[in-house]
């Protein structure tokens, strides 16, 4: 007993640098024993960090025979090793989800021994969950690069989504910090995975019973801040992510230091999580909101700005194209307001059908207009009070910002 | 004239009809709750299921099924004033509707906005924050949710959990969902005495609390937030907030 709950530290705190935790976009009935996907995520906790804690994110193993000179499981670190069996595995997934613990499984590893024999005891572990235990919730597995195309596949058809990390945005930066891992050999099992999506689409538009392969799609996953690339660098690799392999997430990891290395930064280095914070805002906007990477940055100006979010800045960018009439402008336009999001746009739409919106009108419907305010007009009326300026909207809300920041100050 | 219900949501519909059927309303209150006032005077509504079924089909009819929606989450919520705000909105839907709860800004329709969206944002916060435990092969989980939404959340885990026996015990209410054999049912639930819990469900309560303890990332601890998602009224039915330096290391 002991034992179980030492390995699940061990094999937890191992697997907590992996960010992808979101199960959502996988709606799905229960059609086994037990389990369903929820579509809209679900948080079952948050930690003392205040990230939401949805999955059982832990590792099969953490001792590695490779050695990528960013990772705390690397060979030649010194650390407590352990490993799961594939049914201590299965029994914890089915034990914490029957408790309303979790919402799935996140199964990643580290290489133990090569990594057909680490992908084997993967795939023996979502075997046993889904057919022993009748299991129909969601699991997200990492494929382990390397290894055998067949095994890839069988883990394929029993998860929800499945994952190669990239790691690094560049050859170059992967030459230097993780030997070991060609780029070949990573991109290999994306576009394996890839095709394997495609395929099963075809056959299932045939036959409707055949099993699903990864319904829920594939995700990698970037450091961020271990090496000098810049943030152009990174949403172009992304970008280049969703295009070719229909990547479902691409999702960025702060770099926290692990290891004193002349090709990394120092070890007392904070994560930069600001930066992380930015590229997903950024990767939003791509996703959801129609921007291209080239209109948020460009190769003069490779960097996001750490004081203001990426969209914002685009428009600070294009200020020509501000003040935008909130009772004329399209959805895609009002998408372009800083402060405006998908859902107050859909509102602001929604009641225009009914009746004209004034300024009051939007704030009583929850839109926050702290920002918005200076880049629209109600009914050709502005209520920023200050001339359409970047430099001056700018010093405005950094002064909010400081005042803001105060007033936390006080009430402590 | 003020009505009195009798606190059930076919007693609340009862009332809306008579206002169109009988004397017009000036207030509606739950029976149990009713303070007498000096101006108004007050008439006691027996609820009668057919008369609320017509209001019933008529707000889906004449408005939208998703306005009955919004109208039956804000039945359930803790509001105090929820029943007025109700048959405003009823009131005024009637006159406006299908497209009714478009008018977000509209001071009769913005209020029952405002609370489904309390409501429904606390059904989906239990969604994840409720802990069953194995009692006996039956799993048992109590909670204590600001709004009424146990029948909100029963059909969620009677999908998840189909092939268990499970109880949804609110203790604030003395109230349950009782799950057996694909179907349940809401019924008045007290314990009768406090519950013991077995080695191997202790054992999975620990490894959840170890797990959860593992899990932040000392470098960005951010307790507010924390206390933001987690609100610190629901945590003592949280297993992986209530937990001893002991009760991890004694095993
Ligand atoms: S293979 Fe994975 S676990 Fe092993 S050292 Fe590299 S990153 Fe770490």
């Amino acid at each position: 007993m002991k034992e179980i709950l030492e390995k699940l530290k061990i094999l937890a705190d191992a697997a907590k640098y992996d960010v992808s935790c979101a199960s959502n976009g996988v709606g799905r009935k229960n059609k086994g024993k037990i389990g369903n996907s929820s579509a809209s995520g679900i948080c079952h906790t948050w930690t003392s960090d205040g990230r939401c804690v949805s999955l059982l994110k832990i590792l099969m193993t953490n001792d590695c025979v490779y050695d990528c000179k960013y990772c705390i499981n690397r060979i030649t670190n010194n650390v407590q090793r352990a490993s799961f069996t594939p049914e201590e595995i299965a029994a914890l997934t089915i034990e914490f989800y029957r408790r309303n613990y979790i919402e799935g499984l996140f199964l990643s590893s580290a290489v133990e021994k090569n990594p057909d024999y680490t992908m084997e005891r993967i795939c023996k572990a979502l075997e046993l969950i889904r057919n022993k235990y009748g299991f129909s919730g969601y699991i997200h597995v990492k494929a382990i690069p390397g290894a055998d195309n067949l095994l890839i596949k069988r883990a394929g058809f029993l998860a929800d989504r499945m994952s190669v990390n990239i790691e690094l945005p560049t050859r170059e930066s992967l030459k230097i910090l993780a030997p070991q891992k060609k780029v070949e050999k990573l991109l290999l099992p994306m576009k394996q995975i890839d095709n394997c999506i495609v395929e099963n689409k075809e056959v299932r538009s045939k036959f409707k019973s055949s099993p699903k392969f990864v319904p829920g799609g594939q995700a990698t996953q970037m450091i961020i801040g271990a090496t000098p690339d810049s943030d152009y660098t990174i949403l172009q690799a992304s970008q280049s992510l969703y295009n070719r392999y229909n990547m479902k997430r691409v999702y960025f990891s702060a770099y926290v230091p692990v290891a004193s290395s002349p090709n990394l930064p120092s070890i007392n280095t904070m994560p930069p999580l600001k930066r992380e914070h930015r590229l997903y805002q950024a990767d939003w906007l791509l996703r959801f909101y129609k921007f291209k990477a080239d209109e948020l940055l460009t190769i003069e100006q490779p960097n996001f700005d750490l004081d203001f979010d990426p969209k914002i800045s685009w428009a600070f960018r294009n200020i020509d194209k501000f003040p935008i009439e909130i009772n004329k402008a399209s959805y895609e336009e009002l998408l372009r307001i800083p402060g405006v999001g998908i859902k107050s746009a859909y509102r602001i739409i929604n009641q225009r059908k009914v009746a004209n919106i004034s300024y009051d009108s939007l704030k009583k419907m929850g839109t926050v207009l702290k920002r918005a305010k200076y880049f629209t007009t109600f009914n050709g009326k502005y209520y920023g009070g200050i001339q359409i300026d970047p430099d001056k909207i700018k010093g405005i809300l950094r002064q909010k910002e400081i005042q803001k920041q105060l007033s936390i100050f006080e009430l402590a | 004239m003020n009505y009195l219900y009798d606190g059930s949501f076919d007693g609340l519909l009862t009332c809306i009809y008579w206002n169109y059927y009988g004397e017009k309303i000036s207030g509606i209150y739950n029976v149990n709750q009713y303070q007498q006032s000096i101006i108004e005077n007050y008439k006691i509504i027996k609820t009668d299921e057919k008369l609320a079924e017509k209001v019933y089909s008529a707000i889906e009819l004449k408005i939208s099924k998703q306005a009955l929606d919004y109208v039956y989450y804000c039945f359930l919520s803790n509001n105090l004033n929820k029943e007025n705000y109700i048959l405003d909105f009823v009131k005024i839907g009637f006159k406006l509707g299908k497209n009714t709860l478009d008018y977000y800004s509209h001071d009769k329709i913005m209020p029952i906005h405002e609370i489904y969206k309390k409501v429904s944002f606390e059904r989906h916060r239990f969604l994840g924050l409720l802990r069953f435990s194995d009692i006996k092969g039956i799993l048992y989980a109590k909670y204590s949710p600001d709004h009424n939404i146990s029948v909100l959340v029963a059909d969620h885990f009677a999908d998840r959990l189909k092939n268990e026996k499970f109880i949804i015990h609110d203790i604030k209410r003395n109230l349950a969902v009782v799950y057996s054999d694909s179907s349940w049912y809401l019924t008045d639930f007290k314990l009768k005495q406090s519950i013991e819990y077995s080695e191997k469900e202790k054992l999975f309560q620990r490894l959840w609390q170890g797990y959860f303890n593992q899990l932040s990332i000392k470098e960005r601890k951010n307790i507010n937030l924390q206390f933001q998602f987690v609100p610190a009224r629901y945590r003592k039915n949280l297993v992986e907030f209530n937990y001893t330096v002991d009760s991890l290391q004694n095993i």
